[in-house]
């Protein structure tokens, strides 16, 4: 185990990560510093904000879970060579498809949940199917059509928020979804009076069951396992590692690039839509009017970049997201630093990730030194 | 009706004008073989630059060649990554759309007392209006005599091309001067031989690095002027949500365009322009939820790229880094 | 090797100071807020309820902070930290947060809540909603804007087309009539908060077809509608703050809803003991929650204000009841 962890430290692409956020977080503390704030107050209240209860760490992973998926689902597409933005797009698709079957359906939950699930995976999986198709049939580049259709999901969402019988009386938002479709743990429970009551006795669970904390996460880690065992293990990942790495060699060689090419973005679509389907059973369960993208897809590009476009990088570099974006907020009320420092740093963290050769001569540099001393 | 034409026509133009600069970014830093897709970023910094200079000079010039400064600051750090240090671009790309909004908001608190909108310019220290003394609006028209027919031609005119400022036609006017450039200049041979043959372009002695350099910062220097063509022509302050995947929807045009300078245009120009359409069938009580009516700049360029455009093909070396 | 131990010494330096960093509280009173996603700069009613805050903060004895969200999702865990920092009462800013407020407010009963734009049914007692009559400023500057336009056409510029425009919407509807029984209202939906471009084409087609005068409730949207009067040199009326600044020769006025000073009202009752827990107040004319901008005199004449001062006194005393809804203001008809 030990060993099998310093192969990994050793390894370069892991090294040179952590490396970046070093970097990153240094040059933000740079820029705080700059600005009139004492940096090591700032990233200690972060920090302290992260893992300073065990509510926040369940925060965390709650914040990294849709981010984990449409990481992957970037990543996955980067592997067949094809870029999706419209990451966003579908997990607005999944979580729209999540709700209308969570809420109009009733089944027992051993059913719904599965049925959720499935439900809003086909939904996404064909709105990625869609710039599959046209790129495959009318040679339409993915980048347009997912950006285009992003737009047009969103629209869709808001439509579908009106329709009579789906939208709650009173408010910009859905119903909500059955309980039997959620998949919060314990979630009527610990809003019934035993639940409360055995709660107030026992604070370190009071505290955690605060959080809508659910399976999601878990689920998130096995399709992470799943999609690297595709990846790696299948003729399927075979095929489409092929088609990425080289089209016309892929071609030559008797791969149907065009099918390989549908069915890749039908997978990234329907990771992505699974991300929106969990938050919606696990966080939100329900869909409210969105006046402007919520990110979602935008930020898995970057944590798809952090991980390297590979499913267990993805999983760590969600989390480090989720952190970030959960505990970086908190240095505003603690001390009035403005927030958006955490963006600079995170986009400092991904520029030095594009750019390992600096990193290269950096280490280098300081082997050299060490080498004079000497 | 003629005039509600003039009207969709001038939505258009003012719509499709910050799209043009930026797609224009696209194009130059493509051809030249880096992709960009930090054009959002670059056109929020410029939209903050102009804005926020424009404020504080009151010279709508300055504010537009800061906003283009500080496009191409960022435009030189994605070259650096890109160029210099071999960075995937995408990445790169990405890192930008971070950094240009984080650094504006954040200045803009330093610059505004703690405010991320800046405050508004005056309008007679905005970009001139240039056609406004030829086809002023329907009572000063009236004033000075004109009727029938021809009060009607230039009410028309007022509605197409009165209130439409300089950014609008030097918009038309870059897309010229850049594909004159890059099909009819050596230079333009230059940053296309090392978009698409970067060893080639080596061997026959052409700089691959400085080329691109130069490519790369005026991808920058052109989002920078999208940005101010929306901060200080379209509105007059800069907030948070002024550029909201505008960059993207003009990297879609740049490729919608084919990596050409007459094709983003286009595409610009038909974004634009069923955008023009919305807002001129909104204005109907139609049975028909505006959320679908919103959609439909996004299905109508869908729609378009199927069954006209096709197939884009990326110049060859398009985002590949080049290494002696 | 020594990269790694220079990380693990990192690693170190950042948890030990981590652990050092938690700050003497101090002894006021903390009161914070959570934004929705527009941020605490939205100009707009986030930004009016920090001010408020910021006022309360130098009035009286309490320590404000706030906390942005950036998603929906964020409202909960925002809430939660600020719970945690120790606030005596907390904000929820925007009628998004209204489930999340009384979740939490069954849940930790010791703490105050208090949510502006949301109504509770069934409130605890540590719990506030904050509603705002939007219609009455509305329909008042509807009547301005009736008697002032000389072409008998106004426009209404909505952002997104749900309840709380509404109010807007159908208030100004009521006012115009008032002041002016023939004129027409052209009414658009941008359907966005933040596209600009948008609302200054719309704008310009309300000009182009007559429009004189055009109130917006839009948000960022409202930029464009602004710059639109400024440019064809008409008028336009602003909302949430007095807008004027934006374009002081063109926006004659704002119908503004003083989330300052709900916040501010209900921050001081939490210090003098009187916290309104268990209900929803409701800000209107009569409580000075909404109104119209001190700036109007520069551009309306004193003889419709003093017109308008009549008409908050009808509102005020319930003779006149403004519309909030499409069905409200069709059974006025």
């Amino acid at each position: 185990m030990i060993k099998k962890f310093l192969k990994l430290f050793s390894n370069n692409v892991f090294l040179f990560t952590v490396i970046s956020i070093f970097l990153g977080l240094f040059i933000g503390a740079i820029i705080l510093l700059a600005a009139g704030f004492n940096p090591l107050q700032a990233y200690g209240v972060m920090l302290q904000g992260i893992f300073g209860k065990p509510k926040y760490l369940s925060y965390v992973i709650i914040r990294s879970t849709p981010l984990i998926l449409t990481g992957l689902s970037i990543a996955f597409a980067f592997r067949t060579g094809l870029f999706n933005i419209g990451a966003e797009g579908q997990y607005i698709i999944g979580s729209t498809v999540a709700v209308v079957v969570g809420y109009f359906i009733h089944l027992p939950a051993i059913l719904h949940i599965p049925l959720v699930i499935i439900c809003a995976l086909i939904a996404s999986g064909f709105w990625g199917g869609i710039t599959g198709f046209f790129k495959a049939r009318f040679g339409v580049n993915e980048v347009i059509s997912t950006i285009m259709l992003n737009w047009v999901a969103l629209y869709l969402q808001n439509f579908l928020i009106y329709t009579p019988g789906f939208q709650k009386p009173g408010g910009e938002v859905s119903y909500a979804i059955q309980p039997t479709a959620s998949i919060t743990f314990l979630d009527k429970w610990k809003r019934s009076e035993e639940g409360i009551a055995w709660l107030l006795d026992h604070p370190f669970w009071r505290d955690l069951f605060k959080t809508p904390i659910n399976w999601g996460f878990l689920i998130a880690i096995a399709v992470a396992v799943l999609v690297w065992f595709i990846l790696k293990h299948t003729t399927l990942g075979y095929r489409l590692r092929a088609v990425g790495f080289n089209l016309y060699a892929a071609e030559y060689g008797g791969i149907n690039v065009k099918k390989n090419m549908v069915i890749s973005m039908t997978i990234a679509g329907a990771l992505s839509g699974l991300a929106g389907a969990l938050q919606v059973m696990g966080v939100s369960h329900q869909i409210s009017l969105l006046a402007a993208m919520e990110g979602y897809g935008f930020d898995g590009i970057a944590v798809s970049l952090i991980g390297n476009s590979t499913p267990i990088g993805c999983v760590f570099s969600g989390l480090l997201f989720g952190g970030l974006k959960y505990g970086g907020p908190k240095m505003q009320p603690a001390m009035g630093a403005p927030s958006e420092i955490i963006n600079i740093v995170i986009g400092i963290i991904v520029f030095f990730i594009a750019i390992p050769q600096v990193i290269r001569l950096i280490l280098e540099f300081g082997k050299r030194k060490k080498a004079e001393k000497v | 009706m003629l005039h509600n034409i003039a009207l969709i026509l001038g939505t258009t133009l003012m719509y499709s004008t910050p799209l043009i600069y930026t797609a224009l970014g696209g194009v130059i830093s493509e051809n030249s073989g880096v992709v960009n897709i930090g054009l959002e970023g670059m056109m929020v910094v410029g939209a903050f630059a102009g804005a926020a200079v424009g404020y504080f000079t009151g010279n709508p010039w300055i504010a537009f060649m800061a906003a283009g400064i500080a496009g191409g600051l960022f435009g030189l750090l994605h070259a650096i990554a890109c160029v210099t240090f071999h960075a995937d671009q995408i990445v790169s790309g990405i890192a930008i759309n971070f950094l240009g909004p984080g650094i504006s908001l954040f200045l803009s608190r330093i610059l505004f007392d703690g405010a991320t909108m800046t405050r508004s310019i005056d309008l007679n220290n905005k970009m001139p209006r240039i056609l406004n003394s030829i086809f002023p609006n329907e009572n000063i028209l009236i004033e000075k005599g004109y009727e029938g027919t021809r009060l009607f031609f230039m009410n028309f005119m007022n509605l197409f091309l009165g209130n439409r400022y300089a950014t609008v036609y030097m918009a038309f006017i870059l897309v010229f001067i850049v594909w004159f450039v890059l099909y009819k200049t050596k230079l333009g041979l230059r940053i296309r031989a090392v978009g698409e043959h970067p060893k080639a372009a080596d061997t026959l002695g052409v700089n691959v690095a400085k080329t691109r350099y130069l490519a790369v910062i005026t991808s920058g220097v052109f989002s920078g002027f999208g940005g101010a063509a929306m901060s200080l022509a379209i509105v007059s302050n800069f907030r948070p949500t002024l550029i909201s995947g505008h960059g993207f929807i003009a990297l879609a045009a740049m490729i919608f365009g084919k990596w050409k300078p007459q094709g983003a245009l286009l595409a610009c120009l038909l974004f634009g322009s069923a955008q023009g359409l919305t807002v001129f069938l909104g204005q109907f009580d139609f049975n028909v939820s505006s959320s679908i009516l919103s959609m439909l700049p996004y299905i109508l360029t869908l729609v378009i790229l199927i069954s006209f455009v096709g197939k884009s093909v990326a110049p060859a070396a398009d985002g590949i880094p080049y290494k002696k | 090797m020594l990269n790694k131990k220079v990380v693990v010494l990192l690693c170190i330096a950042v948890l030990v100071v981590a652990g050092c960093s938690q700050a003497k509280k101090e002894a006021a009173i903390k009161v914070a807020m959570v934004t929705d996603v527009g941020g605490v700069n939205d100009q707009s009613f986030n930004q009016s309820a920090w001010e408020g805050l910021q006022r309360a903060e130098k009035e009286i004895d309490i320590k404000a902070s706030y906390l942005e969200s950036t998603q929906d999702a964020d409202y909960k865990p925002n809430m939660e930290t600020l719970f945690d920092a120790g606030n005596e009462l907390i904000w929820g800013i925007g009628f998004k947060m209204a489930d999340v407020l009384s979740e939490l407010a069954t849940m930790n009963t010791e703490q105050k809540y208090a949510g502006i734009d949301c109504f509770f049914e069934a409130p605890t007692p540590n719990l506030v909603g904050v509603l705002f009559r939007e219609q009455e400023p509305s329909y008042l500057v509807g009547y301005i804007a009736g008697k002032m336009t000389k072409t008998n056409k106004v426009g209404f510029v909505g952002g997104m087309d749900f309840f709380v425009i509404h109010k807007f919407h159908y208030g100004f509807l009521a006012g115009v009539k008032e002041g002016n029984p023939d004129c027409e209202v052209l009414v658009q939906y941008a359907d966005s908060f933040t596209d600009a471009a948008k609302g200054k084409a719309i704008a310009n087609q309300m000009y182009k077809n007559g429009a004189d005068i055009i109130f917006h409730a839009a948000g960022g949207v409202g930029d464009g509608v602004i710059e639109a009067a400024k440019e064809q040199n008409k008028y336009a009326i602003g909302v949430d703050k007095d807008q004027n600044s934006l374009a002081p020769d063109n926006v004659i006025t704002s119908a503004m809803k003083r989330v300052d000073n709900a916040i501010y009202n209900l921050t001081k009752t939490l210090v003098e003991g009187t916290f309104p827990g268990g209900t929803n107040v409701v800000y209107g004319l009569k409580e000075g929650g909404v109104g119209i901008a001190p700036t109007s005199y520069k551009h309306v004449s004193a003889e419709i204000l003093e017109e308008v001062k009549g008409l908050e006194a009808k509102i005020i005393a319930g003779e006149i009841v403004p519309p909030t809804s499409s069905e409200e203001w069709e059974a006025m008809q």
